[in-house]
Parts: C-alpha cells; sequence; structure tokens
C-alpha cells in the first residue's frame, strides 16, 4: 500500500507526453493497482452474481418459456412480435408522458425543498423527517390512502371540487386522469427523497459563496439560481439520470393504483408493468425478457441524451473545484 | 399436450428441447456450474418431516399442530410453512429452479395455470385417491383434474355463489325483498336486470359494483367456459356462452344497474356497499365473511338469495404432491385425513373454510344474525348441489383477462361493446397464435 | 479536464472579495423577512402533503378493518391498536424477523457505504487506464432490467448452497452502481484536487488520501447512501420471500405478508405491522440525517 497513487492532476499535467510510450502505459497500470483495487468489488460481485442472470434473460428473449417449464428456441419471434404490439407501443407512450409530468416538477421542488431546508429556517429537523416519511410509508397504506383521495365518487379531491361548486374530475377512469394521478403519486414518492439528496450535495457547497452573495444583498431566488444551481450541477445530473432509469422503469405506483391491467383502455400502463403482465400473469417469459432488452435500448438512448443536456456541451460534469472551495476545506 | 411456440402453429425445429436447468446453466458460463453435482436440494432435511407451503388461515391451525406431531396412520409429519403474497411466484421460482420444493403445496383456484407442466406433480388417482372421490362435490373433484385425465388437484375448500343484497333498501324500494320473492323474481338475467332497473329507479342503487362481477358470475355458474378439454375455442362460436355472458353484461351495463366501479379500486366498492350506492354483489361463500368483518354496521341487513339460473363456483383451492415429495403416500394420506368430511367441518368452524365434502354439513350449524334470521350455510350447502361440472382450461387463464378488461371498458369508459368484443377477440387471438394454440 | 468552474458569473459578483463583516443593509433584512414567511408557508404546505398518507397510516393502524373501509373515511385514530399489535405479535415472531432483518439492512448499509465510496473516490479523482470504458459499464448495468432474474438467480443460491441464508440477501448487493455513481458525483463537486495533491506530495497512498480526505467530505452522501441503502433492504420483499426457505429465518418483511390471508385480512392488523416496520427506519434516519447538515455549522446563510 506504499505506492502513490496518481492524482488525475499530476498524470495528465505534470507527465511530459513524449514519455507516454508503451513502457509507462505498463507503469501506470502498476501504479494504478490500488485504483483497481478499489473499484473491483463492485465488478467482481456483477461478475459472480449480476452477469449470469443478465445472459440467462437476453438468451430468454429468444425462446419460449412459462417460467416454469421446457424451454425451446423461437429466434428473432419475440422481437417482430414486439415491434408489431401495439400494446407495447401504448405502454412505451403512457410511460414518457407519466415520466415527463412527474420528474420536471419532481426534480423542481426536490431542490427548492433542499434550498428552504438547508437555510436555518426554524424547526428545520421536524421539516426534513417530514419529507423523508412518503418514501418509507407502505405501498399497501398508500394504495388505500391514494385510492380514498382521488376516487371518482367517493374521493376527497372530487368531494371538495363538487363543494367548491367545480366539476368532478373523473381521476381514475379517464385517460389523462389516470397519468396525471400516477404522476402525483410519483411526485408525492420521491419528492422528499431527491431534496435529501440534494441537502446532501448543498452541504459541500462552500459557505463563502453564500455569505458574499449575502452581503451583496442578493435575493433568495437569485442565491438559488446563480449559485446553488451552478454548483450543483453534478447532483442534479445525477438526480436526472436515476429519475429517467426510474422513470422509465415505472411499476409500483401504477400497479398499487391501478392493478395489472392499467387501468381502464390500459392509459396507466406502462413498460415495466406490462412486461410484468407478461411474465407473472401471462407467464410468457421470453416475451417479457424481450420487452425488458427494448426497455434497455430506450432508456440507455434516453440516458444519453439526458448526460448530454444537463452537462452541456464538453466534459463539465466534474466541475473543477474554485479556489473558493480549496480555501473552505482546508479550514 | 399443445406444442407451444411463439410463432403461430408452425413448429420450428429448435436445436433440440433444452432441460430448464441445462439451458440456464448454459446460458452463463460459470465455474460453479461445472462443479454441479445435480443434487435436488430439499427444504428440510429431516426425512420424516414434510413440508407444505400453504397461505394464512387456509387450513385449520388445529389439524396442523396434530399432523405437525404425525400424520395420522403414518410415521411422518408435516412442518407448514405460512407463504404470503408472491406464492405463485414463489412456487414456481423453486419449480424451475429444480431446488427447496415443497413436499406439499397448496394452489388456488388458479390451478389450471399449472396444467401445462402437470408433469411436475404426482397423479393422486395413481396413488389411490380415488377411494375417497365419492366424498366430494363431483364438479370440484372434476376440477382438479388435468385435460389429460390425471388426478393432481386435491379439493380443499370451495366457492359456491349467490346473489348477496341488501334487504332494507330493497324494502324501502318497494320491491322483492325477501329471498325466497328475490330468487322467484330472478330466475332469469333478463328479470334481474329489469329488478335492477326498479331498484334504480326507486333507490337510485346499483345491483352489483361492476360489469365484471354480472360477467364472471354468468359465466360461473355455465357448464362450458372459454374452451374444451382438447384446446377448442368454444367462445369463438355463435352463441357460446362467453357471447352471452358478455351480451348479458353489456344489457346490465346500459340498463345502468352497474355501478361502475371497477374491482381494483377496494375503497370504493366498500364504500359503496357501506353507502347503500350499492345495494347486492354476486360472490361465494368466502365472500360472507370478509362482508361481516368490513361493514358490520351492516349486521341484519343482508340477504342471500339464488343468482338467476342456476348457481356457480368461484375461488376454492386445492392442494399437490410436487413430483419430488419425499413419501407420496404419507403426503396423499395428510390430504385426505385433514380434507375428510368430520376436518373440513372443523376447519369452517376454525377458519371459515366453506367445505368440499357435503357431509361435513351435517356436524355444522349456523349461529348468527348478520343475514337476520337466513342461514347462509344452509344457503350455499344448497348451492353447491348445484353448480355445473365444467372445465377451466390454461388458456383461458391467459385471455379471459381480455374480456373482463374490455368489458371494464365499455362499462366505464364508455366504449362501444361491438367494438369492444372485437378487440378481446382480437387480442385473444392474438396471445393463442403466439402461444401456438391457435394458427 | 476541461470543466468550467462553476462560479457564478453574475452581478452578485461572488468574488468581489467582500468581508463577512459589512454590516447588512436594511433592505435586506426587510425583504428577508418577507420571503422567509413565503418560505415557511411553502414548507409547511409540502410538509402537510407529506405526512397526511402517513397519518392515515397510523390512523389504519389504530382502527378496526370496518373502521378503515368505513364511509365516509375516518380521519382521526381509533382505538384498536393494542389489539392490533397484539394481533402481530401473536402471529408473527417479530423480534426474531426484526434482528434478521436488522443484521441484513446493517450489514448491506455498512458494505455498501465502503465499497461504493471507495470506487467513488478512486472514479471521481484519479486517472487510470480503462477508467472511462469502467464507468460506462458500471452505468449501463443501472439500466439492466432486474425483474426477470428471479429464477437464474434462485438457481445460482442454490447451487453455492445459500439458499436459505442471510448471506443470500447481502453479498450480491454489497457494492451497487447507484451508490458509486452518486458519490463518484459528489467527490466530484466537493473534493478539490489541490488536497489531493498535498497529500501526494506528503506521501500519502490512495488508500490513506481516501480514509484522511476523502470519506470526512463525503460525510453527507454517506449518510444519504447508508440511509437509503438501508431502507431498501428494509423493505426488500420479493427476493427474501424466495430465497428464505425457513420459517425461523425471516425477514420484517416476508414475516408481515403472511399475515395476508387467502380470503380474509385484518387491514387493522396488516396496517400495525407496517407501521411498526416504518417505525425504526424514521429512527435511522433522524440519527443519520444529521450528516447532512454537518458543516453548516461553520456558517451557511445565518439568522
Amino acid at each position: 500500500m506504499t505506492t502513490t497513487a496518481t492524482p488525475r492532476a499530476s498524470a495528465s499535467s505534470n507527465t511530459p507526453p513524449t514519455l507516454r510510450s508503451a513502457r509507462t502505459t505498463r507503469q501506470r497500470i502498476r501504479r494504478a493497482l490500488p485504483l483497481y483495487a478499489a473499484i473491483s468489488p463492485f465488478y467482481l460481485l456483477f461478475a459472480v452474481f449480476g452477469l449470469f442472470p443478465i445472459l440467462f434473460s437476453i438468451v430468454l428473449s429468444f425462446m419460449d418459456w412459462d417460467g416454469m417449464g421446457e424451454i425451446s428456441f423461437v429466434g428473432l419471434a419475440q422481437y417482430q412480435y414486439l415491434l408489431a404490439d401495439t400494446r407495447f407501443w401504448n405502454a412505451v407512450g403512457n410511460t414518457f408522458i407519466i415520466w415527463f409530468l412527474s420528474t420536471v416538477p419532481m426534480l423542481f421542488l426536490a431542490m427548492v425543498i433542499a434550498f428552504l431546508l438547508h437555510q436555518n429556517i426554524r424547526f428545520t429537523k421536524f421539516y426534513r423527517v417530514a419529507f423523508f416519511l412518503p418514501n418509507v410509508t407502505s405501498m399497501v397504506a398508500m394504495a388505500i390512502v391514494f385510492g380514498s383521495v382521488f376516487s371518482d365518487t367517493f374521493g376527497l379531491v372530487n368531494s371538495a371540487l363538487t363543494a367548491l361548486g367545480l366539476d368532478t374530475v373523473p381521476w381514475l377512469s379517464s385517460p389523462w386522469g389516470i397519468k396525471f394521478t400516477i404522476a402525483m403519486m410519483v411526485i408525492w414518492r420521491f419528492t422528499g427523497y431527491n431534496a435529501i439528496i440534494y441537502l446532501a450535495g448543498l452541504q459541500a457547497v462552500p459557505t463563502d459563496l453564500y455569505d458574499s452573495a449575502k452581503v451583496d444583498g442578493a435575493s433568495l431566488p437569485q442565491v438559488f439560481f446563480r449559485i446553488t444551481i451552478p454548483m450543483m450541477r453534478p447532483i442534479i445530473l445525477f438526480t436526472v439520470i436515476t429519475s429517467t432509469i426510474g422513470g422509465l422503469s415505472l411499476f409500483t405506483e401504477p400497479q398499487v393504483l391501478l392493478g395489472d391491467s392499467g387501468g381502464a383502455g390500459e392509459a396507466g400502463m406502462t413498460i415495466v408493468l406490462y412486461q410484468y403482465n407478461q411474465a407473472f400473469t401471462q407467464f410468457d417469459f421470453g416475451y417479457g425478457s424481450a420487452i425488458a432488452w427494448a426497455l434497455f435500448l430506450i432508456a440507455a438512448v434516453f440516458a444519453v441524451i439526458n448526460w448530454r443536456l444537463v452537462s452541456g456541451r464538453g466534459d463539465s460534469v466534474q466541475p473543477r473545484p474554485s479556489r473558493t472551495t480549496t480555501k473552505e476545506a482546508r479550514r | 399436450m399443445t406444442t407451444r411456440t411463439a410463432r403461430g402453429g408452425h413448429w420450428q425445429p429448435p436445436p433440440g428441447r433444452l432441460s430448464r436447468r441445462t439451458a440456464m446453466l448454459g446460458a452463463g458460463i460459470l465455474p460453479f456450474a461445472l462443479a454441479s453435482c445435480g443434487s435436488d436440494p430439499s427444504i428440510s432435511a429431516d426425512p420424516d418431516e414434510l413440508v407444505m407451503w400453504y397461505w394464512n388461515r387456509s387450513a385449520s391451525p388445529e389439524l396442523l399442530a396434530q399432523a405437525a406431531e404425525q400424520i395420522p396412520g403414518t410415521d411422518r409429519h408435516v412442518r407448514a410453512d405460512v407463504v404470503g403474497t408472491n406464492f405463485d411466484t414463489k412456487l414456481r421460482t423453486s419449480l424451475a429452479g429444480d431446488a427447496y420444493i415443497p413436499d406439499i403445496t397448496y394452489i388456488n383456484s388458479n390451478n389450471a395455470l399449472y396444467f401445462t407442466n402437470e408433469d411436475l406433480f404426482l397423479d393422486l388417482g395413481e396413488l389411490g385417491a380415488d377411494s375417497v372421490q365419492d366424498d366430494f362435490y363431483e364438479w370440484k373433484w372434476n376440477l382438479g383434474m388435468t385435460p389429460k385425465g390425471r388426478f393432481c388437484f386435491f379439493p380443499l375448500d370451495i366457492g359456491p355463489t349467490g346473489f348477496f343484497y341488501r334487504q332494507d333498501i330493497f324494502d324501502q324500494a318497494g320491491l322483492p325483498s325477501s329471498p325466497e320473492e328475490v330468487g322467484a323474481a330472478t330466475t332469469t338475467w333478463e328479470d334481474w336486470i329489469a329488478l335492477g332497473v326498479e331498484l334504480r329507479g326507486a333507490a337510485d342503487s346499483a345491483m352489483v359494483n361492476d360489469a365484471q362481477t354480472v360477467f364472471e358470475g354468468f359465466l360461473n355458474a355455465s357448464p362450458e367456459r372459454y374452451f374444451d378439454t382438447d384446446d377448442t375455442p368454444l367462445y369463438l362460436q355463435p352463441d357460446s356462452a362467453v357471447r352471452q355472458a358478455w351480451d348479458t353484461t353489456v344489457s346490465a351495463i346500459q340498463a345502468d344497474v352497474t355501478a361502475r366501479i371497477p374491482r381494483d379500486r377496494g375503497t370504493d366498492q366498500n364504500a359503496a356497499w357501506s353507502s347503500g350506492r350499492t345495494s347486492g354483489n354476486i360472490s361465494a361463500a368466502w365472500w360472507a365473511q370478509i362482508l361481516q368483518e368490513s361493514a358490520p354496521d351492516t349486521a341484519g341487513a343482508w340477504r342471500l338469495a339464488d343468482q338467476p339460473v342456476r348457481p356457480g363456483n368461484n375461488g376454492g383451492s386445492f392442494a399437490a404432491l410436487p413430483h419430488t415429495c419425499k413419501d407420496p403416500d404419507a403426503a396423499l394420506s395428510f390430504l385426505t385425513w385433514i380434507n375428510n368430511p368430520q376436518n373440513q367441518a372443523l376447519a369452517y368452524e376454525d377458519v371459515q373454510l366453506f367445505p368440499s365434502t357435503p357431509a361435513s354439513f351435517d356436524a355444522l350449524s349456523y349461529s348468527g344474525e348478520f343475514f337476520g334470521e337466513q342461514d347462509p350455510l344452509e344457503f350455499f350447502s344448497t348451492a353447491a348441489e348445484s353448480v355445473p361440472t365444467s372445465f377451466i382450461s390454461t388458456w383461458e387463464t391467459l385471455i379471459g383477462g381480455s374480456f373482463t378488461f374490455e368489458i371494464g371498458n365499455v362499462e366505464t369508459a364508455g366504449k362501444d361493446p361491438e367494438q369492444a368484443w372485437e378487440d378481446a377477440l382480437a387480442q385473444a387471438q392474438k396471445v393463442l397464435t403466439k402461444r401456438g394454440v391457435l394458427s | 479536464m476541461t470543466a468550467l468552474a462553476p462560479v457564478p458569473r453574475t452581478d452578485t459578483a461572488v468574488g468581489t472579495g467582500a468581508g463577512p463583516e459589512r454590516p447588512m443593509n436594511a433592505h435586506y433584512v426587510a425583504r428577508g423577512r418577507i420571503a422567509r414567511a413565503i418560505t415557511h408557508v411553502c414548507v409547511v404546505i409540502g410538509v402537510l402533503l407529506s405526512v397526511f398518507p402517513f397519518y392515515w397510516l397510523v390512523v389504519m393502524s389504530t382502527s378496526t378493518t370496518a373502521e378503515i373501509f368505513g364511509f365516509p373515511p375516518k380521519l382521526t385514530p381509533g382505538t384498536s391498536f393494542v389489539e392490533n399489535v397484539t394481533n402481530v405479535l401473536t402471529s408473527v415472531d417479530l423480534l426474531q424477523a426484526l434482528m434478521n432483518t436488522l443484521i441484513v439492512s446493517a450489514s448491506c448499509a455498512v458494505l455498501v457505504m465502503f465499497f461504493d465510496s471507495l470506487a467513488a473516490f478512486a472514479f471521481a479523482k484519479y486517472d487510470f487506464p480503462g477508467k472511462k470504458v469502467l464507468f460506462i459499464l458500471l452505468i449501463a448495468t443501472m439500466l439492466v432490467p432486474g425483474s426477470l432474474s428471479l429464477v437464474p438467480s434462485f438457481i445460482l443460491m442454490s447451487e453455492i448452497g445459500w439458499v436459505g441464508t442471510l448471506q443470500a440477501l447481502i453479498v450480491p448487493g454489497a457494492a451497487n452502481a447507484f451508490g458509486i455513481f452518486l458519490l463518484r458525483q459528489m467527490a466530484a463537486g466537493s473534493v478539490p484536487d489541490e488536497l489531493i495533491e498535498s497529500a501526494r506530495i506528503d506521501g500519502a497512498g490512495f488508500f490513506r488520501t481516501y480514509w484522511r480526505i476523502g470519506v470526512p467530505m463525503l460525510r453527507g452522501g454517506l449518510a444519504f447512501l447508508g440511509i437509503f441503502t438501508f431502507i431498501t433492504a428494509w423493505n426488500d420483499y420479493v427476493w427474501p420471500l424466495i430465497i428464505l426457505v425457513d420459517p425461523e429465518r425471516q425477514t420484517l418483511q416476508t414475516a408481515l405478508q403472511n399475515l395476508n390471508s387467502l380470503y380474509l385480512t385484518d387491514y387493522g392488523m396488516v396496517m400495525a405491522g407496517a407501521l411498526i416496520s416504518v417505525l425504526p427506519l424514521i429512527g435511522v434516519f433522524i440519527i443519520g440525517s444529521r450528516h447532512f447538515i454537518a458543516n453548516i455549522a461553520a456558517g451557511a446563510i445565518k439568522g
């Protein structure tokens, strides 16, 4: 463990380019051994426990299997069926609509909440716990609560609308009502969660940035948009990517709210709910696998687009810490 | 048995049919896959212990405690493990993995799902189960028979059905209200809908919560269902039972006698019953217990009437012995013992499982006021006598959902019934073609 | 590294070197007061919306099944809490299940925090051959669908003899892509390269630098990761259900799911069970979340 590891700065700037030969590459690898050791647990566990199920599910997508009996090879038939399956494409559309309806407000609200909680307002500790609660409230309870709140006939929301003399909304039987309600549920469950990620990130923002901004008379929104958001870019990127993956694999909320069928007209059928449906209610595991890999492709493309959008042009994923940061950290 | 491929009926020569396990291990190149010695671990190492999987309240705790000591007439004992939700996933996973399989397993009324893999279960007929056949309702016994004629699923409880209704609301609406009167006024589905129209007019209340109840109520009482044992799609024939059930349900929807509250909204359904917005339900004996627990305030107001045409069956579970069972004879002894008429009567008193052996009712009596002076035990045991024998196919469990889903669309989204029927047929066609049942 | 320093180029002129001693002007204070009032109102509304379903869970766990499904819904706690909890305790070996779940969740949390932060620190602050490819691979594994892996994973576990053991729930998840990605993003923004460079000059190796500089600076992120790994492991249901075959070795979730019956489920009891399983998580959160504001004490925006 006496090997001096190579911090990025020295590797890229201090080493003259002429010395970078094949020999030094080997040297670099040897020097980087502690780094490989540091990242190895994940890859080793993945190789042992993750790879086999993945290979299995790839193979399965070229097979016909009911999840229990014999397996038979069917070539590309599952994928051909998928391309022509209107139910699948309906699910893709629903997933994207719900993703958009939920992710944008969710991440924005989360950032606002984190920013507010980061201020030393009173009862911060209590608020933190309160915003965290949705993430642990049991889903059985959630199903009953949301059913009671958004019910078409007996729901609290519609009762309130009636009391105000407004028309009731068919939350759980119209295509947009269903999507909107699912999005509400996602926002409700994950805003606090993302806010807590942001809060954890905010503590790393050097405090003297805030101090000087405040002294200069900056308003809260100014501080928020001009200091917080830019400093939090790597964390925002993280939440965007994870919410993209999470949103595209949305499952629990529609299932809890509407059951396995996705509601009237399958308006709440998402890709993963459809996949679950095919594998665990239709027992068509081959097709379930094909759907899973189609989702993988869609998610990969979408994640790359999002990454590009959020991190902007070039590689600004890792903002080099400013001098101020360094000063702060050394205190 | 049908050959199933993903594409039509076109049988594609597969590169050799693989056993599940070989195929799975082949999919991953793993050192320990090679080291596998092929032993199939069992859950309990004790050779005298038979492990059984069941649900909470699906067997009498008292009897299980006895079997945990010793199965009468054998030198084995039973260890009963409760498996909660996702029972099928757990059972199927262990069967697919060919390891840690229970010696005895309970299976819900969806036992038809396992027909295509019936080889994984022992034929209880071969083991001598037939000797007790006469104790059971014939239609229930037949539901445990696979299309090949193997008897793999031993009868546990049953779910004979009837029309539950709120006598107080019927009374106030000036409708026939005693069980006899209601039964007599609704011997056909047309009459039942007509009565519903009167109820809607007089009390603004629905007969049932959703259209699916009517559709399934009709089919569960029909000797003909979606398929016959040769996989012939009966529902495609003109005037099939499925089509009749469909048309009846559509008339019920159009007559506004359903409350348009679909099943997946349990809270709403309960609210509808408690508030009187819905005055009835077509359901099975086991629903009486649920109703008593969830709406005790309505005690005394509910009655049971014969449903139109004849009673049906809804639910009721089975037990099966996986092929790996340690001691099939002892396991069957356990099943015949715990399900003999006397013990089923005990299980009814203990956990309200409705007996599948008529003789059990000799030992049972009902004392309760939830149905007023009416005796639900007598009602449902009488109903159980006239449940028709029918066949539930594996394929029905795969396509039945398309029909109930589309009837739901007609009810809640106002979809054109003919269009919905066509869509249900098309969806069923797609699924069955994909599975190689139809070409 | 062509990253732009995210120092805001704005008229608030962060870098003008204004000293903290400079007194705040009255205008700012007045505006601050109004802003803070609005802030409080918004936060309180958010809090009410967040807490409501949890409150309802409390109400349901103190009610009978009949009260839960009654109409109109009852919004105040009932009187059946003791009865419901008693029912849970007689149906489930709660203490045993709690112990097992605690072992699994705590082990997962500790292992994940350690392995993920090590990897994240290496990815964020060092260069090594193959880094980019390895990181893309890592992100890609997050996209891989997992729900169909039950059967092959089960076979794997039965081959190595881990069915029925707690390590089957701990080891496969001892390091995950999610945490590595999260901590790498946090480290990228908050651990200054200069500090690492000076540690190198002092002769500290990678692991020492990680321990001395990386871990302290990642406290908030680690606390978050620990809490949520704990929660995820605590609430996991389907995989434990498949893998645990011994009634004496159940987790809280598999034990509580057994309260559901074939026909008739006592929802009051189920909700009481759900509440019991949630309370420890709130405790873990309260303890862990202190670290989110670890260095605010140094001064953030005061008053």
